[in-house]
């Protein structure tokens, strides 16, 4: 795959990462994060509030990147290293999914369940190749 | 200036180290298990995907202040983009820790009161640091070999 191609993937990745920030906020709302916190100590909820936030800013940062500045994910040896970093991260994802979210869940929300297997699987792909290019 | 980045970058990314490994006490410190045993197990399950997730990307931080400091000075748009994007990350951090949490909760103990004084000092020293090196890289102090 040439830069040319593997920047217009990027841009791909961009718009599914934007997909996955919006879907946080829908997840809060679907999950009831909000109620189901009410019942434990303040810091307890705002400690999940903060990792929240912060990976959704992993992912919107991720996003600003792969949708304006593509060609900054496929400059030297730093940028193989960043992407490296991302195909990890989502791969791993997809482990989270596969062996540690309840079963049962997963089950009785299969296709939303495969569907962000999918997602997390080919920006797995995406980033691992572009560690690559 | 230079040399003083880089000293920064060696102290800020041990630092980092430290935070990470000392990361793995703060469940066992907050009392994390008991405290959310009280979820339900998606929520539960949430919680640690990204408590690790969080401390991951502290690791990648590090690995990049202690494997790629040359990168990191070196004046390009990425690195650039990268240090704003940390010098964002630990600015909200520092704020949280003044203005977000609500530590009165956490037992009152030497030991307590020594971690919250010691992660205060290490997110200002960070905060400093990456301020420090989008200044470079944009060029308002020393020269940045691009």
């Amino acid at each position: 795959m040439n830069i040319q191609q593997m920047e217009m993937v990027f841009r791909g990745a961009g718009l599914v990462l934007t997909g996955l920030v919006v879907a946080n906020f829908f997840a809060a709302k679907r999950w009831r994060y909000a109620e189901n916190l009410e019942t434990v100590e303040p810091i307890v909820r705002q400690v999940f509030n903060v990792h929240c936030a912060y990976i959704v800013a992993i992912m919107a940062g991720l996003a600003m990147l792969c949708l304006g500045w593509p060609e900054l994910l496929l400059e030297g040896r730093m940028s193989r290293v960043l992407c490296g970093f991302f195909g990890l991260f989502w791969g791993s994802r997809v482990v989270v999914q596969l062996t540690y979210y309840d079963s049962e869940m997963r089950r009785r929300n299969r296709g939303w369940d495969l569907f962000f297997l999918a997602v997390f699987l080919g920006l797995a792909v995406v980033f691992t190749l572009g560690s690559f290019v | 200036m230079k040399q003083l980045l880089e000293i920064g970058l060696l102290v800020g990314g041990w630092s980092l180290v430290a935070l990470c490994v000392g990361s793995f006490w703060i469940p066992k410190v907050l009392k994390w298990r008991e405290k959310l045993a009280g979820l339900t197990p998606l929520m539960r399950e949430l919680w640690w995907t990204y408590s690790i997730y969080v401390l991951s990307s502290h690791v990648f931080f590090a690995v990049l202040a202690l494997g790629f400091g040359d990168w990191l000075m070196s004046g390009s748009r990425a690195a650039l983009a990268m240090c704003t994007f940390m010098l964002l990350w630990w600015s909200v951090r520092l704020w949280l820790q003044f203005f977000g949490f609500d530590f009165d909760e956490i037992e009152d103990t030497t030991a307590n009161r020594l971690a919250k004084g010691l992660l205060t000092m290490l997110f200002l020293g960070l905060v400093s640091l990456y301020a420090g090196l989008v200044c470079w890289n944009v060029g308002r102090i020393g020269v940045a070999e691009v």
